[in-house]
Formats: C-alpha cells, sequence, structure tokens
C-alpha cells in the first residue's frame, strides 16, 4: 500500500504533453508526495467514444466524460435524491408547467454566461427531427419552452408528464445544457469532438480510442471545486488491463472493476473497492420481426430454457442478482416485485412452448455479442443452456460495443447480448424498450396495450400509481418475452489507497464525481 | 551508369511498382467486402437521401477508377481520408500519425532483443559445436518458434508483472513523453515479439558460422597467421552477416504480424491495435489504410536490407 | 531417406514421437475423457487441476483438457486444410513457373512479392474483414499466407532442376509437360516442401489461435485453441491455469511438428539451412 514513487509518475508525467496514455512507473523511481494535481481516471471496459455531444451520446462511456464537461438543470445528490444544479430552485406551477430559477454568473468554459436562452436552446436543438437525437421521445413531451427572463425558464408539457424531474437530471438523458452561442451557428460536427459546456473540466485533448485530457474549468460555479487541475483519462479496453494498471500505480480510479476480481480485490490493502447493486438491466434483444424470434411460443420457450442464477454465478461470479423483469429492482417502486414464471428456469414448459412453436429443434440463430470480458461469457452461457435444453442450434458472434449497438438499430442483427446501466427512470427502461414508438425497441416489439399502460404512466403524478402502472405493463410485456431479463450487475469503482472524495451512486457516477475527488 | 546504382534503382522501382499493385488489392478486396458503409455509419437514420448524400461526401458515387485514384492521390499526401466507425469522423493520417512512432518503436525494440539475444546463442552454440552448450541453444531455439508469441506475452506477465511485479502488465508511455518509460514499459511487449524471432536467427547464425568456420579462405588466414580472434571476427562473422541479415529482413512479416496482437494484449496505441478495433468496428477505410502502412514498411525494411547485403557483398549487385 | 536413417536422428524420432502423440491424443483422447468439450457445469467453474480435470474447469465449468483436445482437432484441421490448399496452388504455380520461366514466371513471382510482403497475420487479419469470420475463412487465409512460400520454394527448386539429365531424358522421351512436371520434377524436391509443410502446419495452429484469441476467428462455443484460450485470458488472474495450460498444450504440439521438420531438413540434405 506504499505509494513511494508518485513524484517521479508525476514528473515522467509532466514532460509527457497531451498525449500521454497509462504512463508507467519506473522500478527505480523513488520519493514520496500527499496530495495531486492530476488525477488519472481509466475509462475500463470500453474504448469507443464516439461523441461528447450529451444530444448524441448513447455509450455509458461517453456518458462519464459528458457528466463531468456538462450540468444539468438537476443533479442526483448522494442519497439518489433529485436536487437543483444549474437551476437554484424550481418549482410546480401547474400540474403540466414546471418553473426553474437559474443560478446567476454560471459561465461556460469560454467565458460566456449561460442564461435560460441556452436551456431553452437545449431542448429545442433534442426536439429537433432533424438533429436525431437519440433522446428525443424523452423530450417529445414538451409543448413549450418560455424565458420570461435571463434566469427564468418555464417548461410546459401538454400532459403531465412524470418523468420529467429524472430527465433533468445529470444523468444519461441528453439534456445537458449546451451553449446557444456556440450550436446556432457552429456544427454539430465539431462540437461533438470539441464541447463546450458548463461543468467542472473542459476537455483538453481526445485522442480516439486512447485517451481524452480535461482541465479544471477556472470559473466553476461551485465554490472549491473541482479539486484537481487535470484528468487524464486512459481508456482500458480490457477490464482485468485496468486492475494491474491501478494495482501498478499507473491510474487512481477505475470505472468498473472484473467481476471475477472482486473478491480477491477486496483482501487487497493496496487498492479501495466500492461497490453496491447497480441500476442496470442486463438482457437478451430478440428481434421480434426476424425468424425465429417472430414466433411468440419460440421466445417463451427461450425464456423458459435458462436458468438466470447460474448466470449471475458464471458470468457476474456471484455480482448482482436475476432480473424479474428490466425495471431494476434498485427502482423499487416500479420494479416487478416477484420474479414471473416465465422468467424461470422451466425445462417441461420450455419444451411444452417449443412444441407450439413452428419452430421446432435445430432451429438456427446467431447471438451477437461484444467485447472480451463477460459480455462474451454472457452469450456463451445463454447459448449453451438453451441449445442443451431445447436442441435448438444457437451460436455467438462476436462484435464491438458500437457496431453491435449500430447493428441493433439498422435491426441487422437476430439476437444481441445488451443491457444498460445508469438510466434513474422506470420510464427509460420500461416506456423506451416496450413501447411501440420506443426510441430504444430495437426488438420491433408491439402491443396496444402495454403501450397504453406505460403512457398512463407518465401522465400518472403519483408515485406509487404510477409504479403500479409499470408493473403492470411490464407483467403483460413479459408474456410475449420481446427482450430476456437476465440479471442485474454489481457497480464497482477501483481507487489507489490515497484517493478520497469520490462517492459512488448506482448509477455508476463516475465522470460526475471526479470534481470532489481531493487526494490521489 | 555505375552498377551498384542501377541496381538500387532497379530494386526501388520494383519496391514501388509491388506498392501499386498492393494498393490497388487492398482496395478491390475492401470494396468487394461485404457491408456498405454508408449502412454502418448512418444506420438507423439511413435513407435515399442520407445514404446518396454520405457517398458523395465520401466520393463512394464516383466511379471505381476515379475514387481509386483518388485514394491513391490521397496516399502519397498520407491522406487516408476519414474514419467510419472506430472514431468516426476522425483524420485517418491523424490517427496513424500518432500511432506509428509507438508500432515502430516497439518493432525495432523487439528487433533489439532479438539479434543480441541471437548473437550471443547462436556463436556460442557455433563455437561449441556439439557440445551441451550448442544442443541447449538449439533446443531453445526450437522452443523459440514454438511457442504462439501471445500466450509467451500472458506468461510473462504471470511471472514478471503479476508474480514479481517488476514489469507493468499493461499501458505503454509512448517514446515521446519518455524514453526511459517507453523502454520500460515495451519491454514485456518486446520481448513477447522477440522470442521466436530470437530462435530463427539463432538457427541462421550458427548454420551460417558453422559452414564459414569450415571454409577455405579461412584456412588460408590460418595459414597466414593471423591471430585466430581477429581470423574469426573478419572472416567467419562478416560472410555469415549476409544470410543472417537477409534472415532479419523477411522476418519483419513475422515480426509485424506479431505486433498485432501483442499491442492489443500490453493496450499499446499503435497500428497494429488500431486495425483490430477497425476490424471489429468494420471500419473498411482504417483496415485498408493500416493494411497498406503495414505494406509499406515491409517493402521499406526489405529494400534496406537488400542495400545493406549489396554493400556488405558487392558481387550481389551485378 | 531411409527409416533407419530416421530412426537415429535424435531431432526426427523426437518430433515424431511428440506428433505421433499428439494426433492420438487429439483423435482418441476425446473418445477417453468422461466429459464432452461442451458439457458445462455450472456448479464446478474454475475448479483448479485435478485428477478429474487434469486441466481444471473453465468459467462455465466445462473440463479444460476436453476442450483442448477437441480444440486441437479443429484448430489442426483447419491448419491442415488451409496448408493443403496452399500446397495444391502453390506447388502447381511454382513448377509451371520455375519450369517455363518467361512472362508467367513474371507474374507469379510478382504475385509471390506481393503476397510476401504483407505481414502474415495482417494479411490473415484483413482477410477475415474482407471475407467475414468463421472457419472456412480461417483456413482460406492460412492458405493466403502459405501460398507464396510454396510458390517460391518449389519455383527455386525447379529452375535448379530442369536442366538435370533426367528431366532432359524425359522430354527428350517426348513426355508431356504435367507429366514431367509432377512424375519427374516433383518427386525430387519433394523434401523441402514436406519440409516447410510440417512447419507451416504448425504457424497455421499460430495463426487460428491468434484470429481466434481476438474473436476474429472461429466463434463460440466452437472450441478452437485461440477460443479456449481467449476464454482463459478474461479470468487470467483469477484461475491462470486454463489459459497456461491450453497454451502450454499448443506449444508441446508445435515443438513436435518443428522437430520433425528439422529432422526431415536434416536427413534430406545436410546443405538445406534454415531460412525461415
Amino acid at each position: 500500500m506504499t505509494r513511494s514513487t508518485t513524484i517521479s509518475r508525476r514528473s515522467l508525467l509532466k514532460s509527457g504533453a497531451a498525449a500521454t496514455t497509462v504512463a508507467m512507473v519506473p522500478f527505480w523511481a523513488g520519493a514520496a508526495q500527499a496530495s495531486c494535481s492530476t488525477l488519472r481516471a481509466g475509462i475500463t471496459g470500453y474504448n469507443v467514444i464516439n461523441t461528447l455531444d450529451p444530444g448524441q451520446m448513447t455509450l455509458i462511456p461517453e456518458a462519464y466524460m459528458v457528466w463531468g464537461i456538462f450540468n444539468c438543470l438537476l443533479k442526483f445528490d448522494e442519497e439518489m435524491n433529485i436536487v437543483p444544479d444549474l437551476a437554484e430552485s424550481y418549482e410546480s406551477v401547474s400540474p403540466t408547467v414546471l418553473r426553474f430559477k437559474l443560478r446567476e454568473g454560471v459561465k461556460f468554459h469560454d467565458g460566456e454566461e449561460m442564461t435560460s436562452e441556452d436551456v431553452k436552446f437545449t431542448f429545442d436543438r433534442l426536439r429537433d427531427e432533424a438533429f436525431g437525437s437519440p433522446h428525443r421521445s424523452k423530450f417529445s413531451a414538451i409543448t413549450e419552452i418560455r424565458t420570461p427572463d435571463d434566469y427564468t425558464v418555464e417548461i410546459e408539457t401538454e400532459e403531465p408528464f412524470a418523468p420529467m424531474l429524472s430527465y433533468l437530471t445529470n444523468t444519461r438523458t441528453g439534456s445537458q445544457i449546451v451553449p446557444k452561442h456556440i450550436l446556432e451557428n457552429g456544427s454539430n460536427e465539431e462540437f461533438a469532438s470539441n464541447p463546450v459546456g458548463t461543468g467542472p473540466f473542459k476537455l483538453v485533448s481526445h485522442e480516439p480510442g486512447a485517451s481524452l485530457e480535461l482541465a479544471a474549468h477556472g470559473d466553476y460555479f461551485e465554490e472549491g471545486l473541482p479539486k484537481v487541475q487535470t484528468v487524464e483519462v486512459p481508456l482500458i479496453a480490457e477490464e482485468s488491463a485496468g486492475v494491474t494498471a491501478l494495482l501498478g500505480g499507473s491510474i487512481d480510479v477505475t470505472s468498473t472493476a472484473p467481476f471475477a476480481d472482486v473478491p480477491e480485490l477486496e483482501e487487497d490493502d493496496r487498492v479501495q473497492v466500492l461497490k453496491q447493486a447497480g441500476t442496470s438491466s442486463r438482457f437478451v434483444s430478440l428481434n421480434n420481426s426476424v425468424a425465429p424470434f417472430d414466433d411468440v411460443h419460440f421466445r417463451r420457450a427461450l425464456s423458459y430454457a435458462f436458468d438466470r442464477q447460474a448466470m449471475v454465478n458464471v458470468v457476474l461470479f456471484g455480482e448482482g442478482r436475476a432480473a424479474n423483469g428490466i425495471i431494476p429492482s434498485s427502482i423499487s417502486w416500479a420494479a416487478t416485485q416477484e420474479t414471473p414464471e416465465l422468467v424461470t428456469l422451466n425445462q417441461e414448459k420450455a419444451l411444452a412452448e417449443l412444441e407450439k412453436s413452428k419452430y421446432g429443434a435445430g432451429t438456427e440463430a446467431t447471438v451477437l455479442t461484444w467485447g472480451s470480458s463477460w459480455w462474451k461469457r454472457f452469450a456463451e452461457v445463454f447459448v449453451l443452456q438453451v441449445n442443451q435444453v431445447l436442441g435448438v442450434n444457437f451460436t455467438v458472434e462476436v462484435s464491438d460495443s458500437g457496431t453491435v449497438y449500430q447493428r441493433m438499430q439498422t435491426g441487422d442483427v437476430q439476437a444481441s447480448i445488451w443491457g444498460w446501466l445508469g438510466l434513474v427512470d422506470p420510464d427509460e427502461y420500461a416506456y423506451e424498450i416496450y413501447h411501440t414508438d420506443g426510441a430504444r425497441n430495437f426488438e420491433h416489439y408491439s402491443n396496444p396495450e402495454v403501450d397504453k399502460l406505460l403512457e398512463a404512466a407518465r401522465r400518472e403524478t403519483d408515485l406509487e400509481a404510477r409504479g403500479a402502472l409499470y408493473r403492470e405493463a411490464e407483467a403483460l410485456a413479459i408474456e410475449d418475452c420481446p427482450v430476456l431479463p437476465c440479471f442485474e450487475s454489481n457497480v464497482h469503482n477501483l481507487l489507489a489507497p490515497d484517493v478520497d472524495g469520490f462517492v459512488q451512486l448506482p448509477y455508476s457516477a463516475f465522470g460526475a464525481q471526479l470534481a470532489a475527488v481531493g487526494n490521489c | 551508369m555505375p552498377s551498384s546504382l542501377k541496381y538500387f534503382l532497379t530494386r526501388l522501382s520494383g519496391s514501388l511498382v509491388t506498392m501499386l499493385v498492393g494498393t490497388i488489392v487492398v482496395f478491390l478486396v475492401m470494396k468487394a467486402a461485404p457491408g456498405d458503409p454508408a449502412l454502418i455509419v448512418l444506420g438507423d437514420y439511413a435513407t435515399d437521401e442520407t445514404v446518396a448524400a454520405f457517398n458523395r461526401k465520401h466520393g463512394l458515387d464516383a466511379p471505381l477508377m476515379a475514387q481509386y485514384l483518388d485514394w491513391l492521390g490521397g496516399l502519397v499526401r498520407f491522406d487516408f481520408g476519414q474514419s467510419l466507425s472506430v472514431s468516426a469522423g476522425e483524420n485517418i493520417g491523424d490517427l496513424l500519425l500518432y500511432r506509428l512512432p509507438n508500432t515502430i518503436f516497439v518493432g525495432v525494440y523487439a528487433i533489439l532483443i532479438a539479434v543480441t539475444l541471437s548473437l550471443v546463442l547462436g556463436t556460442l552454440a557455433a563455437l561449441n559445436r556439439g557440445t551441451t552448450v550448442d544442443t541447449s541453444a538449439t533446443s531453445l531455439a526450437v522452443l523459440g518458434v514454438s511457442m504462439p508469441d501471445f500466450w509467451f506475452g500472458y506468461m510473462l506477465i504471470l511471472g514478471l508483472s503479476i508474480g514479481l511485479g517488476w514489469f507493468p502488465s499493461y499501458g505503454f508511455t509512448p517514446p515521446s513523453d519518455s524514453l526511459a518509460g517507453a523502454f520500460y514499459s515495451g519491454f514485456l511487449p518486446a520481448l513477447a515479439i522477440a522470442a521466436p524471432m530470437a530462435a530463427v536467427f539463432t538457427r541462421t547464425l550458427r548454420t551460417a558460422l558453422i559452414e564459414n568456420l569450415d571454409r577455405e579462405h579461412v584456412m588460408v588466414a590460418k595459414a597466414m597467421g593471423h591471430s585466430g580472434r581477429f581470423r574469426f571476427l573478419h572472416h567467419v562473422f562478416r560472410n555469415s552477416l549476409i544470410p543472417y541479415i537477409t534472415v532479419v529482413g523477411l522476418q519483419i512479416r513475422y515480426l509485424l504480424g506479431g505486433v498485432v496482437i501483442i499491442e492489443r494484449i500490453f493496450g499499446i496505441n499503435g497500428v497494429g491495435s488500431l486495425m483490430v478495433e477497425a476490424a471489429f468496428a468494420r471500419d473498411f477505410f482504417v483496415v485498408q489504410a493500416c493494411a497498406v502502412v503495414f505494406l509499406g514498411i515491409v517493402l521499406a525494411v526489405n529494400y534496406v536490407v537488400d542495400l545493406i547485403c549489396a554493400m556488405l557483398d558487392p558481387r550481389r549487385v551485378r | 531417406m531411409k527409416l533407419k536413417h530416421f530412426l537415429h536422428n535424435r531431432t526426427a524420432l523426437a518430433g515424431l514421437t511428440i506428433t505421433t502423440l499428439f494426433l492420438l491424443a487429439v483423435f482418441f483422447g476425446p473418445m477417453l475423457s468422461k466429459w464432452s468439450s461442451n458439457q458445462h457445469d455450472f456448479m464446478n467453474a474454475l475448479q483448479p487441476p485435478s485428477w478429474a480435470h487434469p486441466f481444471g474447469t473453465d468459467s462455465l465449468g466445462r473440463d479444460v483438457i476436453t476442450r483442448v483436445l477437441e480444440g486441437a482437432r479443429i484448430s489442426l484441421l483447419i491448419s491442415v486444410s488451409g496448408v493443403f490448399a496452399a500446397m495444391v496452388f502453390g506447388i502447381t504455380a511454382g513448377l509451371y513457373s520455375g519450369f517455363h520461366g518467361g512472362w508467367m514466371d513474371v507474374i507469379v513471382m510478382r504475385v509471390v512479392d506481393l503476397l510476401f510482403a504483407f505481414p502474415a497475420f495482417v494479411l490473415a487479419l484483413f482477410l477475415m474483414v474482407a471475407l467475414g469470420y468463421g472457419v472456412t475463412n480461417v483456413a482460406l487465409a492460412i492458405m493466403l499466407v502459405y501460398l507464396p512460400i510454396f510458390a517460391r520454394i518449389t519455383r527455386n527448386m525447379t529452375e535448379t532442376v530442369r536442366n538435370d539429365a533426367y528431366v532432359q531424358a524425359a522430354q527428350v522421351m517426348g513426355q508431356g509437360t504435367p507429366r514431367i512436371l509432377f512424375r519427374e520434377i516433383l518427386p525430387n524436391i519433394s523434401a523441402p516442401i514436406l519440409v516447410q509443410a510440417t512447419i507451416a502446419v504448425a504457424f497455421g495452429i499460430v495463426i487460428e489461435s491468434g484470429l481466434s484469441f481476438i474473436g476474429l476467428g472461429v466463434q463460440p462455443p466452437t472450441p478452437s485453441l485461440g477460443v479456449i484460450m481467449a476464454d482463459g485470458q478474461e479470468y487470467f488472474r483469477r484461475s491462470p491455469w486454463v489459459l497456461t495450460l491450453s497454451g502450454l498444450s499448443v506449444t508441446v504440439a508445435l515443438l513436435g511438428l518443428n522437430l520433425l521438420g528439422d529432422g526431415i531438413r536434416d536427413l534430406s540434405d545436410p546443405r538445406l539451412k534454415v531460412r525461415e
């Protein structure tokens, strides 16, 4: 747990300018130092960042960075309560109108002040069909945005829209406030690689597939933040490599930890392990519009044909829990409470459903997965089990996350292993995946009754009643098995022993927490 | 024209022709590959109009010949166009420029290790022909070529990184940041790449030295009374160097292949790891750019090796 | 090359023994095992080596040694078919261009030079992108990597023997070109080709494992040596035996093939030197 090599590592880095990836400590290095100016926060398990435009981001590593570069009107505090961020306060003027009082004197990275015009611009841009934001449907309920003065914003929806407050938080919803003065005439493409926000950090450089460098935003509105001057963010595709980098002193924080290594790391005093149940949902996405997944009996047969607890044990090495549905159990007021029969292993029923299906044993299909870590094993465990129970002949195809997501979007896929982490509202899981017009309904699933319930849930402002509607909708959807919910995984961060100030939230608040890290 | 100059020019034009044909083949194969770049990139937003606009932007609506010439014209200026998916919109030339020095550093480092190891082992084996030293050296050499380099890389990690903690198992400091850091962090990957090469070099050197030790002019030199050491160095070594260097040149082809996986395992941002990522992301433009870069490196190295051999043995030139 | 000589050459004998044992294990071993390569047992995942599982079990509780043997068979078949195809085309091209010379020789050698100028693994990787992943395409990639080697060796050997007495005699007797090439010349130059073939099969296995290791070759759950090693790499820290022992098996198998190749070379022509 000694950190005797700090100084020379730092000076090594200093000589390195912007392009440093993971810097290494020579074994001959010596001397010690307490606090730090450069935090090295590795994004582990991913190395694809296609855009840093909040309106376009979809992948979690993109969100990790966007969270540190931008702010939203609201955010989650350490107890997961919604609290003001760029807004100073907010109130519900009527069931359909929210009024926000903005902080004064908030500066973008280029020194311009953030005003209500920027807020209005942000939401108009998200709602603009031509912009093609993946988050558009979340904000399509908005009918008007009024800016009575520079520091007041009113958001009006046609009907009461319950998820709105969650959608205005600094999470994966894309509602981070962007500068009107830059984007009004500037190009979106340019902004995606040179983002300008109000957040604690500004982007210095981005070496695609390799690393990013952030620098403190001197005019940041929160007193005393960020605590570090520079953040280096190596993109480390292999999670296990992130562990060795941390143990070897080349990085201070990781965004994930390999499930297999967690028990061993918890015993290791060279590292702090933060972990908790994550707001996540991992599932097998079935393309309901192509054979053989266009047959509900075949999908049900699959759902009966594998053991989810075994998946947790084998894929996550126990670091998670079997799912009841796609709404994560940590959103307890909306999640399905009792495990539905269709989400459990039952070989007899599986074969009975297969009997009713127009496809039989020997049916072939390809299950697309990605990466080299547990995602691949996830696919393999699924395929092995259904092949054994049903006698079907499924195979696995491995690709990268960007390609899998693209192929899901284009429908160029039969089945794929997928999941979401860090979405905070049940609407983001249930509506966006189960609803006919859901933004992430890549399954091409459509059930009018489910649609109706999900729409009602959006209008329902009473939390308990709203939760009941989601449960009802999910119960119906599960009968159709458009996706096969599998498990929820824990979120982990590994920290070097001296790092403090990093607060882990169940949605894996990586980039959002870097500002508060003092010692590293 | 002096015959040496003529030789160099002939060889140069030969390499250039191979390079040119290579670019044509790479281009055509990529064109024939399944998958439409426009659909890969546009995905959900692919309509007839957006596809047409995409193709216009990337010059994909021109006739094949024009597309090729356009691409070739770019290559000469180190302009490979834009990445499709691996880092969308990024200039491929910039991606390569950042990564090429890392690949070259690790490659040269590996050759240095392989050459050093083989000079020691090969000479020892040849001078002690038939003894235990010889048997050990040759056995080690066979073992060296039999290990998959990436597996050996992991064994090095297991032993020297996880076990003894001497070296980092992942990550690479670019030589532009710190030369010492690059040598240190690049040691394990370079050693993994070097092992099979060192084995081949050792065998070559041993055979060549043994053959030359038996040669007549060594006998003559002996008769003339040179000291044994001088004789060994001057005649034997010089004559053995040509097959040795030729093999070093030929091995570049395997060396650069090894770089691809090793870069990925050790997290080196090089051209090899870029090519693998582009292959996953079906980024045709980046894959073909990487292929051309590797082609260029191999041809350049082979050319230099030929020049060195010609200088060592002027008879070759004629 | 007599059998007696062969058996007296230590290198050749060692190579032959290892290779034979390897082949026997690969083709008959799985029959003796009480497990099958895809038989999973989630309760027994990642068990260290024991009497029941000499190589331990993998993350899905499958018996690693059974998978290695099964995977070795698949890798071997891929490599052998790739190398065989490379021999068929490479030798034919080499014989004709070495015998006739002229423009055909120029073209064949240009193609060979071109293929030679690509790093072996880069060429394979490039082809996987162009052709798509999977067993057949891996074999195809191996073929294209080795085709130039066989073509060049055959051509150079043919050129050296084409003026030999027996070739000229055959020509005088009015034998057709194919007959001269395949019946007269080929048997006389077969030793170096055989040496190359042995070594090529070994490296073909390396190429297959490499491609599958990074996920661009054979796809799971089909076991191949590369697929097994890729799986072991994921939990390498926790259970290093899966990658270590499967890779060790590959090394031993390749050692056998390489020794065999060396042995044949020593016996067939002591003057033939190590070049590749």
